[in-house]
C-alpha cells in the first residue's frame, strides 16, 4: 500500500503537486493526466527522488526515505530518461544493476528476453533507438522485481508490439501485494490490463478508481 | 519470473561501480586524456623554461633574490598534479549525469559510503596513472634522481593523493547537481586543498634537495598530511549521504 497524505510539492513558485491525498493498493495502476498535471513529480516523490514541500508519502508502512536501504530495494523506477550508462552495452548495464541488487545472471537474461532485448544485448545504450532504450530502462527497473514499480511514460516511442512487451513484463505486478504505477498518456494501453487508474489535473486528484470491467472506471473520490 | 536475490557484499558492490567507471573511461577517454594533456603541456613548458639539476644546490635567480630550484620544482610538480587532478575530479559524476543514471544509482541498495569509496578510488586511479608518467618525467627532465629516494617520495605521494581525492570527490559530489559545477568545484575545493598541497610542496622539496628519508618522515608536514587524510576520509565517508542529498 502506498499512502500519499496532503502532499504538496513546489519548485519555486510552480506547484507541481497540490495538497494531494490518495491510497494505492496492490495491483497495476495507470496514472493519467495532461502534461504538467504532476504525474512525473508524484512518481518521483514516491521513489523518494523529490522531497515533499508539505505532507508525506508512505510506502509499505514506512515514510519514504531515500536514506533507507530497505526502502530503496523496494523501489523500481524508470523515469523520463533511461537511467542507463550510455557507453555500456544493454547487457553490461543490466548486469551492473543486477550485481548491485544481488540479482543473478539468470534473472538478467530473463529480463532481456521479456523485453525482447536479446538483439541489443551487445549494443551500447547510447546507440539504441529511443524506443529500445525505453524498453531497456523498463528492464532495469523491474530487474530485481521490486514490490513498488514506478514507470514514467514507459510506452513513449514504442510501437504496438514493443508496448505489448512492456505490458506483459508489468502484468505479474497484478498478483500478490506488489504495486505498479504507470504514468502515461497512452491510457488505452494501460487500461487494457491494469487494475485501476488515477487521474491528475494541475497537481490535484480528479479521479481514482478500479476497473470493474475493461475500460470502465468507477470513481472513488 | 523469480529473481534469485543473493545479497552481494559492500565491497563487491563498490568494486562493481569502480569497474563500471573504468570501463566507461576506457571507451570514452574523456577524463584521463585531458588530464595527461594538461600535465604534458605544463611539463614541456617548464622543461624549456627552468634549469635542470636542482640537487646540486643550483638556484633560480629571481627578481627578489635566489630560490633553491628544488623548492620551485616541487611547487610546479604539485601545481600540475593539482590542476590536472581537478580536471579529472570535475568529471567524477559526469558519467552519472548522462541519461540521469544518477537517479538509478541513488535508488540502489548500497550504502552511500560505498558510492563515495568507489568514486574516490576511480579518481585515485586517474591521479596515480597521471603521476606514473609525470613524476618520472620530472625526474628525468630536471635530473632529480628520484630513484635513489623512491621510498620517501612514494610515501609522500600516497599521502597527498589520498587527501586530494577524498576532498575532490566530496566537493565534486556537492557541485555535481549545480549548473556551474565546473566553476564551483575549484572554488569549493581549493581552500580545503591548500594545506595538503603546502605540505606536499614542503616535503617534496626536502626530497628533491636530497635530504635523507628520516628527515622527511620526521617533518611536521608529514604529520599534518597524515592527520588531514584521516580526518577528511572519515568526515567524507560519514557525511557523503548528506552531500548527495
Amino acid at each position: 500500500m502506498i499512502r500519499v497524505n496532503d502532499l504538496t510539492i513546489a519548485f519555486g513558485r510552480t506547484v507541481a503537486i497540490n495538497n494531494l491525498s490518495l491510497e494505492i493498493g496492490p495491483g497495476v495502476f495507470g496514472l493519467f493526466g495532461q502534461n504538467g498535471s504532476g504525474k512525473s513529480t508524484l512518481l518521483r516523490a514516491i521513489a523518494g527522488l523529490v522531497r515533499p514541500t508539505y505532507g508525506q508519502v508512505i510506502g509499505r508502512g514506512h515514510r519514504v526515505n531515500l536514506s533507507d536501504e530497505t526502502f530503496r530495494r523496494s523501489i523500481g523506477y524508470a523515469g523520463h530518461e533511461s537511467g542507463l550508462y550510455g557507453r555500456l552495452t544493454v547487457g553490461e548495464n543490466l548486469r551492473l544493476f543486477g550485481s548491485l541488487y544481488g540479482v543473478g545472471p539468470g534473472r538478467v537474461g530473463e529480463a532481456i528476453r521479456e523485453l525482447d532485448l536479446g538483439r541489443f544485448e551487445h549494443t551500447r545504450a547510447e546507440a539504441l533507438s529511443a524506443g529500445t532504450r525505453r524498453r531497456a530502462s523498463v528492464a532495469r527497473a523491474l530487474l530485481h522485481e521490486p514490490p513498488i514499480l514506478l514507470l514514467d511514460e514507459p510506452y513513449a516511442n514504442l510501437d504496438d508490439e514493443a508496448a505489448n512487451l512492456v505490458s506483459a513484463a508489468v502484468e505479474p505486478w497484478k498478483a500478490g501485494e506488489r504495486i505498479a504505477l504507470i504514468a502515461t498518456h497512452g491510457a488505452k494501453k494501460v487500461k487494457a490490463f491494469a487494475d485501476g487508474g488515477i487521474i491528475l489535473r494541475d497537481g490535484r486528484l480528479v479521479m481514482q478508481g478500479r476497473y470493474d470491467h475493461p475500460n470502465t472506471a468507477t470513481a472513488s473520490t | 519470473m523469480n529473481a534469485q536475490v543473493v545479497e552481494p557484499g559492500f565491497l563487491s558492490k563498490t568494486m562493481a561501480l569502480v569497474r563500471k567507471d573504468v570501463r566507461v573511461e576506457i571507451r570514452a577517454r574523456e577524463t584521463l586524456l585531458p588530464m595527461m594533456m594538461f600535465a604534458f603541456t605544463v611539463t614541456l613548458l617548464l622543461a624549456f623554461t627552468l634549469p635542470g639539476g636542482p640537487t646540486g644546490g643550483r638556484a633560480l635567480r629571481l627578481p627578489a633574490g635566489t630560490l633553491p630550484a628544488s623548492d620551485v620544482l616541487a611547487g610546479f610538480l604539485w601545481v600540475t598534479v593539482l590542476f590536472a587532478g581537478l580536471i579529472g575530479a570535475a568529471r567524477t559524476f559526469e558519467v552519472e549525469r548522462e541519461h540521469a543514471a544518477i537517479e538509478a544509482l541513488l535508488l540502489v541498495p548500497l550504502d552511500r559510503s560505498g558510492l563515495f569509496i568507489a568514486k574516490a578510488l576511480v579518481n585515485l586511479t586517474y591521479v596515480v596513472a597521471l603521476q606514473v608518467i609525470l613524476i618520472p618525467a620530472f625526474s628525468l627532465l630536471f635530473d632529480l634522481r628520484l630513484a635513489e629516494r623512491s621510498g620517501s617520495m612514494l610515501a609522500v605521494v600516497a599521502l597527498v593523493d589520498v587527501g586530494f581525492v577524498v576532498v575532490a570527490t566530496t566537493f565534486a559530489a556537492l557541485a555535481a547537481r549545480t549548473r556551474s559545477r565546473e566553476l564551483l568545484l575549484p572554488i569549493l575545493s581549493l581552500p580545503a586543498l591548500v594545506p595538503i598541497f603546502i605540505a606536499a610542496v614542503e616535503l617534496t622539496s626536502t626530497i628533491f634537495a636530497g635530504e635523507p628519508a628520516g628527515s622527511v618522515a620526521g617533518s611536521g608536514w608529514f604529520g599534518v598530511l597524515l592527520a588531514f587524510d584521516v580526518i577528511f576520509t572519515i568526515t567524507s565517508i560519514v557525511t557523503f549521504e548528506f552531500v548527495l542529498d
